[in-house]
């Protein structure tokens, strides 16, 4: 299902880049090329989603997004930036960007990041304590009670919070930094695989004595929660 | 007109107008002192020949006139005239001229024998008979001071005069000396030789402060200078390593006829760019927290929470690599003012360095000492520690002890951590944790770090 996106993006190349591969994905594309004009095509709020670049011809990144905040508008906004410091993600996010990815960046990363933002914007609707189910997986996020097969699994919190972001995107890549991001709010590049030695944690919790595993590696990208 | 001969002006001038305080105060005390002396005198001597005339009556007033003319000194004067002012006996040259009026007076005179009219005091005093008695002397020995005096003043103000110009080049020349060395200093400075120094004597003077503030912030410069070279001197030389690994894997990938090998060496090509980006968002995030720029970003937290948070999170690593976690935290809040997100990068990367370099088997321990004056985060391991002589170069940028070290770290970890604690005013420490490392981030607690922000 196709969802329209507003690229604000000065990078030709970038651009087309990116609109190439979210086309493939069947989501509509519309570029502007500078802040004034991006600012123009997003006020009338029919997007699902901008990605917007911070460093802009006219108008830069941040000053579009704080005049869309100050506008009412909710469209989640991806800010993407070569500014990779991590003030510089914390003042992205703090002028009210839903996700910041740091160029470069790879395909995968942005478009797992696209996912989460369109299903979050999705999701909304969803009151947050409705049962979660993947498959013959079961999550009340009340009471934080999680069962597969009827068995009821003993995570820590942590591992929770864990699984029930991978269950929130459902079917959709989950990126590393995306974990770290989401679940324990950090927002620096761990030089170790810190991440991934959770993931096996709750994998094996999760899948041990199962025939049919529910947490995917999908190599180059991340992981997957799916039935 | 150059400061040397303005300072050598206003020198000599001040030691002429000094030598003239000194010599007026002289002159005039002398001048009055002499004066004195003489008026006491001459009113003594008048009334000697007052007593010798109540008592003698006129003849032996005319005895004590020829007694004074012919015993006394020279100088004295004395004068016996009628009512109608002609002498009748005395050594006054044209006594009739003096005004004829009871009491002292000054008046100048001329002795008999005498060529010049001189300055006198005189008494002059009238005899019941009518006649007038004039009694008194030359003020000359009083006078003659006065004279030499004056003589030497004049003397004296040229003489200051020149003395004055003489010290004021002198000092003009020493005081313009220091400062050209100071000058050329800067001079050899501006012309890139940053090894130079301002000489600094042993006085302690104003100078010398000057001179030991230059060299301090000269001092400053070149160690900016030399760590800004060493940095891009090691990115330079770093990132050669991981561009080279990133341009073989993407040579050998091109190459590849089997795609699953070719997807495999792609995947490498992406995982070596990856750290390259790494390196440099390390280094940008190092530049960034020494210049201490993020302190807006400042807010309240509990430093234990956080290091609990950590502890939680790397604990799967640490037993993964076969070690054991341990935390150490009040139950308190341990509340600082700072950078939440830029601390826990910088004790993870503590905490990372522990787990890689500890040595399995081992222990980690993270500990929070709450202070008064500052915060303690420490982290500690039971590996091969750092010897106290490397320590310095084990936080420099790039600055890995073990060299077989391909780690994708690249050796920022510790001086990034550093960086960190110095955007909170804080410090990095190496210490021995008998055995293994101690890293010690020292966080100062100020007690007005809300308006720091």
């Amino acid at each position: 299902m196709g969802r329209k996106i507003l690229l604000i993006e000065d990078d030709r190349e970038t651009a087309s880049y990116l609109t190439k591969g979210l086309n493939q994905e069947g989501h509509s594309v519309e570029q502007a090329a500078n802040g004034q004009d991006g600012l123009f095509r997003a006020t009338d709020g029919s997007f699902d989603l901008i990605i917007l670049d911070r460093m802009l011809p006219v108008l830069d990144g941040l000053s579009v997004l704080k005049a869309l905040r100050a506008a009412h508008i909710g469209t989640p906004v991806l800010i993407l930036s070569a500014l990779a410091s991590v003030g510089d993600r914390i003042e992205g996010l703090e002028c009210g960007s839903d996700d910041y990815l740091v160029k470069p960046f790879s395909f995968a990363e942005l478009l797992a990041r696209v996912n989460a933002l369109l299903r979050r914007r999705e999701a909304r609707v969803d009151p947050a304590e409705h049962r979660l189910n993947v498959g013959d997986l079961e999550i009340e996020p009340l009471s934080r009670i999680v069962k597969r097969a009827g068995r009821k699994l003993d995570l820590k919190p942590r591992e929770y919070l864990l699984l029930e972001y991978f269950a929130r995107n459902e079917g959709r890549v989950v990126t590393r930094t995306m974990l770290l991001e989401q679940v324990w709010d950090y927002h620096f590049d761990p030089g170790t695989n810190v991440i991934d030695v959770h993931v096996s944690r709750l994998r094996r919790k999760l899948d041990e004595g199962f025939e049919k595993p529910l947490l995917h590696t999908v190599r180059g990208a991340g992981y997957m929660l799916a039935a | 007109m150059p400061t040397t001969i303005r300072i050598a002006l206003l020198a000599g001038l001040l030691g002429l107008l000094s030598n003239l305080a000194v010599i007026g105060f002289i002159y005039f005390r002398t001048h009055d002192e002499a004066a004195a002396t003489v008026h006491q005198q001459v009113v003594e001597q008048g009334k000697v020949l007052d007593d010798v005339y109540r008592s003698g009556g006129g003849r032996a007033l005319d005895d004590a006139i020829e007694d004074t003319m012919t015993y006394a000194d020279p100088q004295t004067a004395i004068a016996l005239l009628t009512t109608n002012g002609t002498e009748i006996a005395g050594n006054l040259e044209g006594a009739a001229a003096i005004h004829r009026q009871q009491g002292y007076q000054n008046a100048v005179i001329r002795l008999r024998g005498q060529t010049t009219p001189r300055e006198a005091a005189l008494v002059v005093h009238r005899l019941p008979t009518g006649q007038w008695l004039i009694s008194g002397r030359i003020a000359g020995e009083g006078f003659a001071i006065r004279e030499t005096l004056e003589r030497s003043l004049l003397i004296s103000i040229v003489v200051a005069g020149l003395l004055g110009l003489f010290c004021g080049l002198i000092l003009a020349h020493y005081v313009g000396g220091r400062i050209n060395s100071i000058a050329l200093v800067a001079n050899r400075i501006s012309a890139r030789d940053l090894s130079q120094r301002v000489p600094v004597s042993r006085a302690g003077d104003a100078f010398d402060r000057l001179a030991g503030q230059i060299n301090a912030m000269l001092d400053r410069i070149s160690a900016l200078m030399e760590e800004l070279r060493l940095l891009t001197d090691s990115l330079a030389h770093d990132l050669r390593s991981p561009v080279s690994r990133l341009r073989s894997a993407a040579h050998a990938a091109a190459e590849a006829s089997d795609p699953a090998e070719q997807e495999e060496l792609l995947g490498r090509v992406i995982r070596q760019a990856d750290a390259l980006m790494r390196i440099l968002t390390a280094v940008l995030e190092i530049s960034r927290s020494e210049a201490q720029t993020g302190r807006k970003q400042f807010n309240w937290f509990d430093v234990g929470e956080l290091a609990g948070e950590l502890a939680e999170m790397y604990d799967p690593l640490a037993e993964e690599r076969g070690a054991n976690l341990e935390l150490d935290r009040p139950a308190r809040p341990v509340p600082l003012f700072g950078h939440r997100q830029l601390l826990a990068q910088a004790i993870s990367n503590l905490v990372e360095n522990a787990i890689r370099y500890g040595f399995s088997g081992g222990e980690i321990q993270v500990r929070v000492h709450p202070g008064d004056r500052q915060i303690r985060v420490e982290v500690g391991d039971r590996g091969p520690g750092i010897p106290v002589e490397r320590r310095d170069e084990a936080l420099r940028r790039f600055g890995r002890l073990d060299a077989s070290r391909s780690d994708e770290g690249a050796g920022l970890g510790l001086a990034l951590a550093e960086a960190i604690a110095h955007l909170h005013q804080g410090e990095l420490m190496l210490a021995d944790n008998g055995p293994g490392l101690l890293t010690i981030l020292k966080l100062p607690i100020h007690s007005r770090q809300a308006h720091a922000a």
